[in-house]
């Protein structure tokens, strides 16, 4: 087969002592970079370019490929510890695994997050070999109505996230809606609710947002009584640190999942590896024999998304190996990094070279495992980070959400933007609004409406072209049963209750 | 004391000549690292372009320093133009503008600074664009694809990028010329343009020639028509739009350099000189034939007027796009 | 006898409020435009979805039970505390311009520790200025990041 001849001559070239270096030292950094918030693997990658101009390029393209799956290892861990989002696929981890290290679970946490990102990166790059041709033709037949019906799909998970109450959730979901519509309209070039500042002409970062509303508005909520709310029972002795063989099995379907859907919505050019990380976790809930409990640190609910922003990534580099297309903005980045080089970017760029392209492949396997190997033992290490007195952990995440809010754009404007969002995550907290809605219509709102105009502009103003394609068609349906699911199972409780009390 | 006389001479000399001395003969050298300010992100056009010059320049050895990229994206130029408006007199900042710097203080009311604002000092080269199709459509020219338009208004789509970018404006004056009508679809990114070609999603689309030729050798686009003066040595069998019958204006996509306002004559002619020696080596000239960009070098008073016409010619351009022009 | 929720409704009042301005202004852009739905069409709808579902919210608690008095009082010293340690935030951020980075957290430190903690000076200049240093450390040198600095570089 031809993918076994490729894949061998990929070993070949990965397995160099030089570009095993290199390797390491991408996944490394990608590591740090992950957990630091705000700075991401882009503006790392970005930074790192004009040194690479003297390196071999194999060597060079295999680091920086490392940078980009490794900060995705490394992005769960403030978010589970401190529920501060590392990067911005990791913010739904917060979640479920900022309250598993609540009750002492953070070392379960932060493992399975590494063995899921192990196993779905694995089955992504295993994708990316053997299945890239066929699944890139399809992803072609992805116009904007089908990326409409898509991110409806994601819309109508919010009847998954809202959690008590759905008024508050749709509430929640709408402002952040909103506010994804803050900046400059793409289609007309008007601007929108950016109140004269030239800062708001781009819209507001999500990385802004989601720091202020997760972190800031949890430190102050810990700040409402002296010593802290009983935060974090500290893990004792390593089998507490460690996942268990029950959390593994558990998370069976978790695995499964996040590397499927992951490596799915990473094909699409456009879909970030956010919107993975959502409806993995989305599909996740909606399969489990316990979806009440979610929200409550449930492990596969760090497990699921964990592994979709991993396989993600296999995913977004086949539009960048069958069609030249980069699939992400850090995919964007490293087909930028090859054309300095000299490369041309095209669908050729892979046949003309294919030693770097499957070296470059392979590393990413070994890549897997050094990370594996790198991040499993840290976990007990970053778990010691819940001992630090809460005295010192506030100012810590306080001065932690600047830095990484200001690292995003250099801008002063939006660390002011930050405090702002931190009141609002903390009136949100105390009026019992869920915050998920709210980050999920952020990160939905924009392409939604972007794709709902463009099907418009392309049908003449026509909604029915939404529908009249398979494609779009049929996600918008399963959409619509998700939403109705829930309110037809309250009138069956409901009748069910009735019949019960005449008896 | 007679002996101090042909001292007193000799002083007296050194010091004349030293105020006869011509007053620039020390010339402007930067003494620390230059920035170079664009206006896209890490990976977008002006980023790419502006890390190759500072590469080049590198190797050239044309400047003493090191020039680092910082980009401050945001607002199209807006950020940009305000951070270098800031910088009055820094004597080592560079920007690197394109045609966007001018058209989008033209829509934009909260850009604060316009391109008369800052001082350019060289344009170094016209990006040209293709016009390109699915290799299995069936518009084999662009007088084709125009017919096709006309036969079927408002059925034929094109991708692109901003609505008040190049590939619009060559589609709205293209569409008054030939009273056709086609939809224009928006996509942020460039690689969801071309997958919409690909997928059939789009007809057409606007692309630079360098791209185009990759896929184009991998057997997936053609390329009806090139939006240039003359044809491009790329693609000699490509008609340009005048060639085709179609009297527009090519609306140009310039790169160049500018700096601060306020920034003293002589680091100005510093910058020129500079320029001057880049635009003459060998890597320049390679660059330019391996991107396929037209050498297009020019300064001074000329630059003034171009920038100046291009002003003009962009805003009603724009007024007629029915875009709200409010300077 | 039916008492208000009063703290939903409030809060029920002000969102309708937001959502009337945001329906109000989406008014003023194109609501359609050459190329269908214009910049107005989605914020007028989110605007009005909002007002509509703030009408629900203070409707459905007309008639809920307040929550106690003296859960409230508890409450009320609690918000005290978290709005005291923002305020110290947005004051810290608003010196990160002239004062920079390093000195700002670690007054924001200070502040906290003395403020809110009441723990002794000692701690808290000690835990400010290891701080300030660690982040000056990590960041700025070993990896090379921009932050605001102020008048003596840090």
């Amino acid at each position: 087969m031809e993918s076994v001849g490729n894949l061998l001559l990929g070993f070949s070239v990965a397995l160099t002592p030089g570009n095993l270096f290199w390797c390491f030292v991408g996944t490394f950094l990608g590591t740090v970079v992950g957990i630091l918030p705000g700075l991401g693997p882009a503006a790392t990658i970005a930074m790192l370019l004009p040194l690479t101009f003297k390196m071999d390029h194999t060597g060079a393209i295999i680091m920086l490929a490392g940078i980009y799956y490794g900060s995705k290892y490394g992005g769960s861990t403030t978010s589970i510890l401190l529920n501060v989002p590392g990067e911005s696929a990791s913010v739904v981890t917060c979640l479920d695994g900022y309250q598993m290290a609540r009750q002492g679970r953070a070392g379960p946490a932060l493992g399975i997050s590494a063995i899921a990102s192990f196993v779905a990166g694995t089955v992504g790059v295993l994708g990316l070999m053997l299945v890239a041709p066929p699944l890139a033709r399809f992803a072609l037949r992805f116009g904007p109505p089908e990326y409409f019906a898509l991110m409806a799909l994601g819309l109508a998970m919010v009847v998954f996230l809202a959690g008590k109450s759905m008024i508050k959730g749709l509430l929640a979901m709408l402002v952040g809606l909103w506010l994804a519509g803050v900046g400059t309209d793409l289609f007309t070039a008007e601007s929108r609710f950016t109140f004269g500042h030239m800062e708001l002409l781009d819209g507001i970062d999500f990385v802004v947002v989601s720091i202020g509303i997760f972190a800031v508005a949890e430190v102050m909520i810990n700040m409402e009584s002296r010593g802290g709310t009983e935060l974090f029972k500290i893990p004792k002795g390593l089998r507490n640190l460690m996942p268990t063989l029950q959390d593994l099995k558990d998370c069976r379907f978790a695995f499964l999942n996040g590397s499927i859907v992951g490596f799915l919505i990473g094909v699409l050019p456009g879909a970030g590896s956010t919107i993975s990380s959502f409806l993995s976790y989305g599909v996740e809930k909606a399969f489990s024999r316990h979806p009440e409990k979610f929200g409550t640190g449930v492990i596969e609910g760090v497990a699921a998304p964990e592994g979709a922003n991993n396989s993600d990534i296999g995913g977004s580099m086949v539009p960048l190996l069958t069609l030249g297309i980069p699939g992400s903005n850090t995919t964007a980045i490293l087909l930028a990094a090859l054309i300095l080089w000299g490369f041309k970017p095209g669908p050729l760029l892979i046949q003309d070279n294919p030693g770097m392209f499957w070296g470059l492949v392979a590393s990413m396997y070994i890549g897997n495992i050094m990370l594996l190997v790198l991040n499993l033992p840290l976990v007990p290490l970053f778990a010691q980070i819940l001992r630090v007195p809460y005295f010192v952990l506030y100012p810590g995440i306080l001065g932690i959400s600047i830095v990484g809010v200001y690292s995003v754009s250099n801008s002063l404007f939006d660390v002011w933007l930050l405090g702002l969002f931190g009141l609002l995550g903390y009136a949100m907290r105390k009026l019992d609004f869920p915050a998920a809605p709210l980050v999920l219509g952020m990160v939905l709102g924009d392409g939604m409406e972007r794709a709902l105009r463009q099907s418009l502009m392309m049908s003449e103003g026509h909604l029915s072209i939404l529908v009249s394609r398979p494609l779009s068609a049929s996600m918008l349906i399963l959409a619509l049963l998700i939403v109705i699911m829930p309110m037809v199972n309250k009138v069956r409780s409901f009748k069910m209750k009735a019949v019960e009390q005449e008896v | 004391m007679k002996r101090i006389w042909p001292y007193l001479l000799i002083g007296l000399s050194a010091m004349a000549l030293d105020v006869t001395r011509p007053s620039n003969a020390v010339a402007f050298e930067p003494t620390k690292p230059i920035e170079a300010v664009v206006h896209t992100g890490p990976g977008g056009g002006s980023d790419i372009f502006a890390r190759a010059i500072a590469e080049l320049m590198q190797k050239e050895k044309t400047i003493s320093q090191r020039m680092h990229v910082v980009n401050k994206s945001g607002g199209g130029s807006a950020v940009a133009m305000a951070y270098l408006a800031e910088k009055k007199g820094d004597t080592h900042t560079i920007g690197f503008f394109t045609g966007v710097w001018v058209t989008n203080p033209l829509t934009t009311a909260e850009a604060k600074v316009t391109i008369n604002d800052l001082t350019p000092i060289v344009r170094l080269v016209l990006e040209p664009a293709v016009v390109a199709v699915k290799a299995d459509s069936p518009y084999k020219s662009m007088k084709d694809f125009i017919d096709g338009a006309k036969k079927n208004p408002g059925q034929l789509k094109q991708s692109g990028g901003s609505v008040t970018g190049r590939d619009n404006l060559v589609r709205l004056v293209t569409q008054k010329a030939t009273g056709a009508k086609w939809v224009y679809v928006s996509f942020p990114s460039g690689g969801e343009r071309i997958a919409n070609l690909l997928g059939g999603h789009v007809q057409m689309m606007v692309i630079e020639p360098q791209e185009a030729g990759e896929h184009i050798r991998a057997g997936n686009m053609r390329v009806i028509a090139a939006l240039t003066e003359k044809r491009l040595p790329s693609f000699p069998d490509v008609l340009t739009l005048k060639e085709q019958g179609i009297d527009v204006p090519v609306i140009p996509q310039a790169r160049g350099i500018l700096v601060p306002p306020g920034v003293p004559k002589d680091v100005v002619q510093y910058w020129e000189g500079v320029f001057d020696r880049f635009a003459k080596t060998a890597g320049w000239k390679q660059y330019l034939e391996q991107n396929q960009f037209e050498d297009a070098y020019l300064k001074g008073p000329a630059l003034g007027k171009f920038i100046d016409d291009l002003t003009v010619q962009m805003r009603e351009v724009l007024k007629e796009a029915g875009a709200k022009v409010v300077r | 006898m039916a008492t208000h929720d009063n703290e939903e409704i409030l809060t029920g009042i002000c969102l309708g409020a937001f959502g009337a301005y945001v329906a109000f202004e989406a008014f003023e852009l194109p609501y359609v435009s050459e190329y269908g739905p214009g910049p107005g069409f989605f914020p007028l709808w989110i605007g009005i979805g909002v007002t509509l579902l703030s009408l629900v919210l203070v409707f459905a608690n007309f008639f809920a039970v307040a929550a106690d008095e003296s859960r409230e009082h508890q409450s009320r010293l609690a918000i005290g505390r978290a709005l005291v340690g923002w305020s110290g935030l947005i004051l810290a951020i608003s010196l990160l311009h002239w004062l920079g980075f390093g000195l700002s957290l670690a007054l924001l430190t200070v502040f906290l520790i003395l403020a809110l903690e009441r723990r002794p000076l000692w701690t808290a200049l000690s835990v400010a200025f290891g701080l300030a240093l660690g982040f000056h450390v990590i960041f700025v040198l070993a990896l090379g990041l921009s932050l605001p600095s102020g008048p003596w570089g840090f």
